[in-house]
This record gives C-alpha cells, sequence and structure tokens, in this order.
C-alpha cells in the first residue's frame, strides 16, 4: 500500500451461513479519487462498504481504511471523525428542524463544518428552520449528505445516493459531489445507476457474486473505448443501398445501420455522398457501448441495470 | 507510515477530554429532549397519559380508603402508583418502542458510525429518561397536591432514590425487550400488551390484599415492586419501610439480568435488510 491509497481492500471473504456474500475481493482507492462500485442486488457492495465503515469483520482478508484497520476499536473513534457516511434508507428525527438535525450531528465532531455552510453547499438554507418530516424525498438525501459531509470528512462513503432522485435533482446532486471531489474529499460510491457511474466515477469496480469482475475507468470498463461504434441513420425506401458508399452491416426497413471502429471516416464518406447524390440522411445517431451494455454483459445480464428513465 | 500513525490522534489534555465529553452528554440530552418534546402525541402517551390515568381513577375512587394499607386514601395509593408508573411508562415503553423504530430505521446505525463514544450514548440516554421521568413525577405530584389534596412524599430523598433505580431497571428492560422485537410495526402492540399485563398484574389500578394469589405472581416482577417503594416514601405509616430496600433490592437484580441480555442482544443495525 502507498501513502496515496486511502483504502485497501484486499482479498477479502465474508459467509453469512450457507451464503458467500464476498470471495475474495480486492481492490484500492486513491486519494481524491471518486471510486464507484457496482453490481447486482446481492452481488456484495453493501457488505464490503459496512467492512470498510467498520460495522463488520470480514472473515478473512484485509481492510485498511484511512490506514487503519477499520474493525478495530481502538482507533475507531479517531478514524469516524475523518469519515463521512450516507447510509440507504437512513431516517433522521423527523421533529426536529433541518438546522437542528445538522447541528446535533456536527456537535459529535471536533472539527465540524459551519452548519450554515452545508446547508447552503447541498441547498436546503432556505429550509433550515423547516422541521425535518416536511422535507420532500429529495430533500431529506440531501440532507443525508449534509449529515454525511458536516464533519468535514477526508473519505466520504455514499451507498446508493440518489435512489428515487427525479433526473433534475439527480443531476443537482452530481454536481454536489464533483464539488466536493474537487476539493479534495475521496468519494467510495455504490449505484445502481450505470449513468451515475459515468458522470461521476474515476474508476468503478463491477461486482459479481462476490467477485471483482472488471475494475477501470467507466470509458474504458469492458473496452468501451476501443471497441466498434455504431452508426444508424433513415434513408428513402426508394433509395438504392448498393450506391452507399459504405458497406451497412443490417437494414430493417428504410433503418440503416453500420459498425465500425472508424466512424470519423465512415461518416464523412456518408455525408459526402449525400450530398452529392442529393440523398438525405435522418435520425443520424452514433454510439458506441454504453457502461450500461458493458454492465450487463460483466454481470451475466441475470439483472438489467437500471436506467433513470425506469426509476422514474 | 504506520497504522496508528496514519490517524490523526486531535486529542487534548484529560481535563479538556474530561470537558468535551460531558460537552457531548449534554448536547445529545438536550437533542434527545427536543425530539422527545416537540413531538406532542409522544410525549402525551408517555407523560401527559399517566395524568389522565390518574385523574379519571381518582375521580372515581372518591373518598376511599385502603384498610389494609392502615386506611391511606385510595388517592394518595394512586398519586404513589401512577408516579410509578410514569417512570415504568418513559422508560420501558417508551424507550424500547424508540430504540425499536430507530434500529429499524437505521438511526442507531448512523449513531454508531458517528465518532460519538457509546459509553457517551448510553449515559447520555439515561439522562434524558431521568429527566423525562422525573417531569412526569413532578407534574403528578402537584395534580394530587392541588386537586386532589394529597401530601407530598414523606421521605423525598428515598423518591429520588426509587426513581433513579427505577429508571435504570426499566430502561434496561426497555432495551432488552426492543431486542426481542423483530420490526417497528410490532413494537407498539407487542410493547403495551406486556406493559398492561405486567401493571394489571401489580395492582397498579386497585391494591392488593396481603396474601392474595394475584400478589404471589406479581412479586416475582419489578412493577410490583416499583409501586410498592414509591408508596412507601409517601407514606408515615407504621409497618410501611419508607426506604423500600427489598423493593430496589429485586428491581436492582431485574436491572442486572436484562442488561446482561441487552449487551448480549442488541444490534444497531435493522433486522430486515
Amino acid at each position: 500500500m502507498t501513502a496515496e491509497h486511502v483504502v485497501v481492500v484486499d482479498n477479502l471473504c465474508k459467509r453469512y451461513g450457507d451464503h458467500t456474500a464476498l470471495a475474495g475481493i480486492s481492490f484500492s482507492v486513491e486519494a481524491g479519487e471518486v471510486f464507484g462500485l457496482l453490481g447486482p442486488n446481492g452481488a456484495g457492495k453493501t457488505t464490503t462498504l459496512e467492512i470498510l465503515e467498520g460495522f463488520r469483520r470480514p472473515d478473512t482478508g484485509r481492510a485498511q481504511v484511512l490506514g487503519v484497520n477499520p474493525a478495530s476499536r481502538s482507533t475507531s473513534t479517531e478514524l469516524r471523525e475523518r469519515l463521512g457516511i450516507v447510509l440507504q434508507d437512513a431516517s433522521i428525527e423527523p421533529f426536529l428542524s433541518v438546522r437542528q438535525a445538522l447541528n446535533r450531528n456536527a456537535g459529535y465532531y471536533r472539527a465540524p463544518r459551519d452548519v450554515d455552510e452545508v446547508l447552503a453547499l447541498v441547498g436546503l438554507a432556505e429550509k433550515a428552520d423547516d422541521r425535518v418530516k416536511s422535507l420532500s424525498g429529495g430533500q431529506l438525501r440531501r440532507l443525508d449528505l449534509a449529515v454525511g459531509v458536516v464533519g468535514a470528512p477526508e473519505l466520504l462513503f455514499l451507498d446508493e445516493p440518489t435512489t428515487g432522485f427525479d433526473p433534475v435533482a439527480r443531476r443537482d446532486f452530481w454536481t454536489l459531489v464533483r464539488s466536493l471531489a474537487e476539493a479534495g474529499t475521496t468519494v467510495l460510491l455504490t449505484t445502481h445507476y450505470m449513468e451515475e457511474a459515468d458522470a461521476l466515477a474515476d474508476r468503478v469496480a463491477v461486482l459479481r457474486g462476490g467477485r471483482v469482475v472488471a475494475e477501470g475507468s467507466p470509458k474504458s470498463l469492458g473496452g468501451r473505448d476501443i471497441s466498434e461504434a455504431r452508426i444508424r441513420f433513415r434513408l428513402a425506401l426508394t433509395t438504392d443501398l448498393s450506391t452507399l458508399p459504405v458497406a451497412p452491416t443490417s437494414r430493417e426497413g428504410n433503418v440503416v445501420e453500420i459498425l465500425t471502429s472508424d466512424e470519423i471516416s465512415v461518416l464523412r464518406t456518408l455525408t459526402n455522398w449525400a450530398a452529392g447524390a442529393d440523398v438525405t440522411i435522418d435520425g443520424l445517431t452514433v454510439e458506441r457501448r454504453s457502461l450500461e451494455d458493458v454492465y450487463v454483459t460483466l454481470t451475466g445480464g441475470n439483472q438489467v441495470a437500471v436506467t433513470t428513465e425506469e426509476h422514474q | 507510515m504506520s497504522a496508528d500513525q496514519s490517524v490523526s490522534l486531535q486529542r487534548g489534555s484529560p481535563v479538556n477530554e474530561l470537558t468535551r465529553d460531558l460537552r457531548l452528554i449534554g448536547r445529545h440530552v438536550y437533542y434527545e429532549q427536543l425530539s422527545f418534546w416537540l413531538n406532542p402525541i409522544g410525549a402525551f402517551f408517555s407523560v401527559g397519559f399517566s395524568v389522565v390515568f390518574l385523574t379519571l381513577l381518582a375521580i372515581a375512587g372518591g373518598t376511599s380508603k385502603v384498610t389494609f394499607l392502615g386506611g391511606v386514601p385510595l388517592i394518595e395509593y394512586y398519586v404513589a402508583g401512577f408516579s410509578a408508573y410514569g417512570v415504568m411508562s418513559v422508560c420501558f415503553s417508551n424507550l424500547a418502542i424508540t430504540l425499536v423504530i430507530r434500529r429499524e430505521n437505521r438511526q442507531l446505525m448512523r449513531l454508531r458510525l458517528s465518532p460519538l463514544p457509546t459509553w457517551i450514548l448510553v449515559l447520555a440516554t439515561a439522562l434524558n429518561m431521568a429527566i423525562i421521568s422525573a417531569v412526569d413525577i413532578i407534574v403528578l405530584l402537584l395534580v394530587g397536591a392541588l386537586a386532589f389534596h394529597v401530601a407530598l412524599p414523606a421521605q423525598p430523598f428515598a423518591l429520588i432514590v426509587v426513581g433513579l433505580i427505577g429508571v435504570a431497571c426499566f430502561s434496561m428492560m426497555g432495551v432488552a425487550a426492543s431486542t426481542a422485537i423483530p420490526n417497528q410495526e410490532s413494537a407498539g402492540p407487542v410493547v403495551s400488551l406486556v406493559f398492561f399485563v405486567l401493571v394489571f398484574l401489580s395492582g397498579l389500578y386497585f391494591p392488593l390484599a396481603p396474601g392474595s394469589g394475584l400478589l404471589q405472581i406479581s412479586n416475582w416482577f419489578p412493577v410490583r415492586h416499583m409501586i410498592t417503594a414509591v408508596f412507601a416514601t409517601f407514606s408515615n405509616q407504621p409497618g410501611i419501610d419508607a426506604f423500600p430496600w427489598q423493593d430496589i433490592l429485586v428491581m436492582a437484580v431485574w436491572g442486572v439480568i436484562c442488561a446482561v441480555i441487552a449487551v448480549g442482544r442488541f444490534r444497531w443495525e435493522p433486522r430486515r435488510r
């Protein structure tokens, strides 16, 4: 381990009775990085996070967080001074005001951030005097994040942080996480949303059945960056396909699809041909494999990744 | 960089640490008090309910006296009994239900993952229970004195001791009970049923005559002893011990047994995952 590794997971194993939750996973997270843990339900994400939070002990293997064993009692209070944790579905005292709830948590830390500053950061300044029970789901999640960062953590754990958000709230939340990361906070994130991992994470690890099946940048995971691009467009049904300057990979009705590893050159050829032959190309799209495509392949497709739209 | 060096131990002198710990306790108690009193329904059912119950039974009982307790007015027995009831209601029922709800909605997990030391959480919770119980007892004593002319306890020091032992015993019972309740939906019904049966058996609503069958049963449980211990602090009647050591001993034993169960079975995380 180097000093820059904020989190080290080395061959971690954990069983619950007959069920193997983790079967020897390894990865590390560097200082200032946003690292995503992806995987279907039961893949081992939450167990991993709970071990790193010091809430569970692994059966075998090693976990280190900020240089210490998170399960060690002798350093647990000091370690938690340096961690921020946003749990899934954790409630906050409903009858307190937003400011009181945050003040309460800030008081547990030796050097907390200013409460009003944190409320402004998460966009709840105007709700500071409202009761927690009057907040909407998205606002509650923002308060969760405020509780997670009020201790000025060096490392922030986010467990499925935007589940149930509408698209606007989700993008606002991403902006918030990016600003924390830019300020130097290391973030370890679990999520079902591939868009979220794509937008936020510098690196991701995909878990399946308690094992890491892939690790890397979201842009290059599963060879996304070197895979063939898919060019699709519509032509008039009367257009003679034999005049196309590039051979189509397939045609369905008037929709033509071309798979290529050199999309720039193919597009140039196509547009020159269309202009010269006075042919209209409608609905032109260029796509590479999405992170979701890669994820579904890696996880065996037994649980389709959840897209943002499916949850609205 | 060694493991221990990597964690910045920003600890001050022992005096500063003690000051910080005391501030943490005070702060936690303050926010627990806010949470409790800002929830009007919860506060009413924990505190106001005993006042309403006392008033109704006192009106129904009129000027009756309890012959086998030296002819004391029934209302005096009720004021003592409901003072005990208040402590039990707050520390057993309220605490057990609150713990189950907070465990299941992960509030306990959040606390566990914060830097708040567990011993401070436990101590602050006990102090919080003691404050609410004290408020309840004071309200009941005032209602008894002003509305029904019941004299204040003859042995206030003994009442404080009994109150503190009761808070400790029934809080431990509350924590232990919470470990046996699987979800927040069943917390209220289960705790209320157990509490009602224990209170009924223990003679809160009608004093139990010496030698009665119910007395033989209720003597095994701490509820009966809490009632008689509080009652004893009110009375200067001959034959009634003003410092009820036996009752206190029974409650202490129950407290220790429940503490062992609580420590062994307590969970911070929800059962439903």
